[in-house]
């Protein structure tokens, strides 16, 4: 290799590396949506085909509930009971999604339902894809909900794709208050999550705010994100700081069985 | 020619890698940590080819690596794009280093680099955030912290071997890696 090759190559690398790291927010956001766009239909497959594999899993699973049944009742015949089951199946994903058109409806919001396309991809982020975009109305920092509570909010929308950074992440901030009370704080993630049982904190309470477990939460509606009411957790324990006091929450959302949220687009 | 097919080989596997991670589901075992199979195709390379294909390769591997994990919070990333570039610049430096050594058959050498970027990767990126976080958050350490950074280094030591010899048992004699230039 001739040394002037060497010299070019180092050259051009330099020179690319310094733009990278030049880039302002919104354009390295403008970056990584272009790269989502060129993922988006290989993470749709994706998705798709492992939630046919979770779907199999689940048969099996229930298979093994029918042949505990089946030892207990003797009665019935395998092939009734698979077709039962088959039916109790098709009937949680009705109720499923009745539920969710039914929040949809009373919703004083315009809400975009997504579907989450994949989860936690990176080890120090809480993140998940939806796969809604820009074509679907979905802009950057819009709130992401369930019928429950708060999920998170996007950061990066593409065409068809978005990312969610999720409440339980350190960088997801939210001013809210505390039911029944006039008690107001930040609610955050904790830096490195329990993914079994993930935390959220409530800082600058008041010293003497003593907060009792099992408190609602709810967002302040200050800032731009996050509409005032929204359910964000319940207080699992409260302690007094040497400035402030501090309260550890459960979050509203279980993360670990998400799969459909809805995208506050705008207000009805 | 037969370098720069190998490199744009390793970038278009990069990219399913990096498609595959988003759905393998955290190691529970080993309290949450990250599978990272980026390192094994980098250092696969990076021992291999010439310096500036591996510059190629590290441009290529580290902007879509930077692209698929970068967070954008607000109007700034917490860790600037290129900075994985950066990192796998180091590392590459290093690999070019033992390449000489690796074309004469040391072949452990690639394992032991792909387990060790595998574990200085999270660490830095940690740290990263720690500094960032710090006048907020203060810092943070746990156990889980140490299992997230050596988890994905324990677990390439596993795949790294089975990369290599999958790879070199069946399109070896095409690198042939005993003609190379040292």
């Amino acid at each position: 290799m001739k040394k002037v090759n060497i010299i070019l190559a180092i050259l051009v690398a330099t020179i690319g590396i310094g733009l990278m790291l030049l880039l302002s927010g919104g354009a390295i956001r403008n970056a990584q949506s272009g790269f989502l766009s060129w993922l988006a239909p290989f993470l749709k497959g994706g998705a798709a085909v492992q939630q046919g594999i979770g779907a199999m899993g689940q048969g099996l699973k229930t298979l093994d509930q029918l042949e505990a049944d089946n030892r207990r009742l003797t009665t019935e015949n395998m092939e009734l009971r698979a077709s039962n089951q088959i039916l109790r199946d098709m009937e949680i994903e009705n109720n499923r999604l009745r539920a969710a058109m039914d929040f949809r409806e009373r919703s004083m919001f315009r809400l975009v339902a997504a579907r989450v396309t994949t989860r936690d991809a990176s080890t120090w982020w809480n993140t998940i894809k939806i796969n809604r975009g820009f074509e679907d109305g979905v802009e950057a920092e819009s709130t992401v909900i369930t019928d429950v509570g708060i999920v998170g909010k996007t950061t990066t929308v593409s065409k068809n794709e978005a990312i969610v950074i999720l409440i339980t992440d350190e960088n997801c901030k939210i001013g809210a208050y505390v039911e029944g009370s006039r008690e107001k704080g930040i609610v955050s993630g904790v830096r490195v999550q329990n993914a079994q049982e993930p935390e959220l904190q409530m800082n600058f309470l008041s010293k003497n705010a003593n907060l009792q477990p099992g408190q609602k939460i709810y967002s302040q509606g200050v800032g731009a994100v996050f509409p005032s009411g929204l359910l964000v957790g319940t207080v699992k324990s409260f302690r007094q700081r040497e400035l402030d006091g501090q309260a550890i929450l459960t979050p509203a959302v279980d993360f670990s069985t998400l799969s459909d949220s809805f995208v506050i687009v705008g207000e009805k | 020619m037969r370098d720069g097919l190998l490199v744009l080989g390793l970038i278009i596997g990069g990219f399913f890698l990096i498609i595959l991670q988003e759905f393998i589901p955290p190691l529970a075992f080993l309290s949450g940590a990250r599978l990272n199979l980026i390192p094994i195709v980098f250092c696969f390379g990076a021992l291999l080819v010439p310096f500036p294909w591996m510059l190629v390769l590290t441009v290529g591997l580290g902007l879509m690596v930077d692209l698929a994990t970068v967070q954008v919070v607000g109007d700034s990333a917490e860790i600037a794009l290129g900075w994985s570039v950066i990192f796998y610049l180091l590392i590459g430096l290093i690999c070019q280093g033992l390449r000489p050594l690796v074309l004469r058959g040391h072949w452990e050498l690639y394992i032991l680099m792909s387990a060790l970027t595998s574990i200085l990767y999270p660490a830095l990126q940690f740290a990263m955030i720690t500094l960032r976080r710090m006048e907020e958050g203060g810092l943070y350490y746990s156990d889980v912290v140490t299992w997230r950074i050596l988890g994905p280094g324990m677990v390439t030591l596993f795949l790294a071997p089975i990369f290599w010899f999958a790879v070199t048992l069946s399109i070896g004699p095409l690198l042939r890696m005993r003609d190379r230039e040292v």
